[in-house]
């Protein structure tokens, strides 16, 4: 193993070696994820900040299996995803995308939508399901394409909810959408992860908003971690330069 | 029936020749495409009319089978050539063309409809062919512009724990649809707006009308059974490069 590289023993998901590269033109590669190590502790919040381009939303794509990576190990509750079924590990890690895309009909097939199973007392899990992303049960008839932005994406937050994920994975959640409306997400990402212990890895290109989420903050550039830690401490006193510069707006 | 050979041809050339005198006229622009077209229709139809007097004259199964094979494979390469973003379109159209060929053709050989003789498999052939054509083209276009406009949709699926054919189902049913639309218009217009083309024929070559439509409802019946058969082998290849079996989009 990485001699740098430390596994902490309540790690949901460690990572090592991860790289992947897409080839742009026959016999041009771009690296897009750069040997990635890192070990995420369950119950915790961690923004992963850095420049557009800087491989953030790739990285999801790879820890839920939407893209595949070209080689490292990635490793869910001490198993590694490529002995887990496809379907079934989105289901345990989720992820919401940055545009929220609501399926015809109504919110109510929408939080239904991902079940295979079916529940007794659906009606109140579905009312749950909505107050938890602060939304009530008159919305359950409602054709969510007329919905605002903001509250599509809390209908999507819902409907990943109800796979009962045990890490959450939100790609640039709030940026489709107004200030007021992406402050509200960021209050319910905060409430879920205290009230449900829910992992959150949260992709931003917003360090301010990082600032409010909390937690650990990784600084990806170029597909590298270049900084990570405690958000606050980061952000106020930046060990890298490039880190710097990013904060000080000079890096997009 | 009037006996029909090179001088009545030259006299409906005649008809030709006035088209093109009005558009000149005109000026509508088209005198030289018109000009060309007529000598170009007429020397293609004369070649394709000796070839099949030569071919019916063998009376050969093999050269039958040798001719739709190259009727064949001129299709499939038509059909790859209109669906640009489909990796190994003409491989696939000819894949479809000729599961579609062989399954109509093969069952109405089967159940002695029709007999193996140059006759009933070239025209027929031809149909079925140059209709899976079309159908295989329009369903490898469509799935692949519905799949890539909408991935944002398909991946909010997949990340759903969704199969792929579940994430894809709606596309795959919309290409299909728009494949077969040509056929399913046909059946809702026949006989009130359109004579088709093989009855008209028939009746013109002296048949009776009634032993016509009976004849143009086999055909209109097995070319619909062969253009569903080659569209949905198309679809289902087509959109086999489009995921791979970890339910990934490729896009």
């Amino acid at each position: 193993m990485d001699g740098a590289h430390v596994t902490t023993p309540d790690a949901i998901l460690d990572i090592k070696g991860l790289n992947r590269s897409v080839l742009v033109k026959p016999g041009a590669k771009r690296i897009i994820i750069d040997d990635f190590n890192f070990s995420f502790s369950e119950g915790q919040i961690y923004t992963i900040v850095g420049p557009s381009g800087s491989g953030k939303s790739s990285l999801l794509r790879l820890l839920n299996r939407l893209d595949e990576r070209d080689d490292g190990e990635i490793i869910f509750q001490g198993e590694s995803i490529d002995s887990i079924p496809v379907q079934a590990l989105r289901e345990k890690i989720a992820l919401v995308f940055q545009m929220p895309y609501v399926f015809p009909g109504t919110v109510e097939s929408n939080l239904l939508y991902s079940r295979s199973k079916k529940h007794e007392n659906e009606r109140n899990e579905l009312i749950d399901l909505l107050n938890r992303v602060g939304l009530d049960e008159m919305y359950l008839p409602r054709n969510p394409e007329n919905l605002s932005l903001g509250q599509q994406q809390r209908v999507a937050l819902a409907r990943s909810l109800s796979m009962e994920p045990e890490i959450l994975l939100l790609d640039e959640p709030t940026s489709a959408l107004d200030p007021g409306a992406s402050r509200t997400i960021e209050e319910l990402l905060t409430n879920l992860n205290q009230t449900m212990n829910l992992t959150l890895i949260i992709v931003t290109h917003n360090f301010r908003q990082a600032l409010r989420l909390g937690g650990i903050s990784l600084v990806l550039i170029d597909g590298r971690i270049i900084e990570a830690g405690p958000t606050k401490e980061l952000f106020e006193n930046p060990a890298n330069e490039q880190t710097r510069k990013f904060i000080a707006g000079e890096l997009r | 029936m009037i006996d029909i050979g090179f001088l009545e041809v030259a006299i409906a050339i005649c008809l030709m020749i006035l088209a093109i005198i009005l558009a000149r006229w005109q000026r509508t622009g088209t005198e030289k495409e018109l000009a060309i077209g007529t000598v170009r229709s007429f020397v293609q139809l004369v070649a394709v009319g000796y070839a099949l007097e030569f071919i019916f004259g063998m009376e050969n199964f093999f050269a039958i089978i040798g001719t739709m094979v190259v009727m064949m494979m001129v299709g499939a390469y038509t059909a790859g050539k209109r669906a640009v973003n489909i990796k190994n379109g003409s491989v696939i159209s000819f894949i479809a063309i000729f599961t579609g060929s062989l399954v109509t053709l093969g069952l109405m050989l089967g159940l002695g409809i029709i007999k193996a003789k140059a006759q009933y498999m070239i025209p027929l052939g031809g149909m079925i062919i140059g209709n899976s054509m079309n159908c295989s083209a329009l369903v490898m276009e469509r799935l692949y512009s519905d799949i890539s406009g909408n991935k944002l949709a398909i991946e909010t699926s997949l990340s759903l724990g969704k199969s792929w054919q579940d994430a894809s189902r709606t596309y795959f049913q919309r290409a299909i649809k728009a494949g077969m639309m040509h056929m399913l218009n046909f059946f809702k217009t026949v006989g009130l707006v359109a004579l088709p083309g093989a009855m008209t024929g028939m009746i013109l070559a002296g048949a009776s009308p009634l032993k016509a439509v009976l004849i143009q409802i086999i055909v209109g019946y097995m070319l619909t059974a062969a253009v569903t058969v080659a569209g949905i082998v198309a679809a289902q290849l087509a959109i086999r490069q489009m995921f791979t079996t970890h339910h990934q989009l490729k896009l």
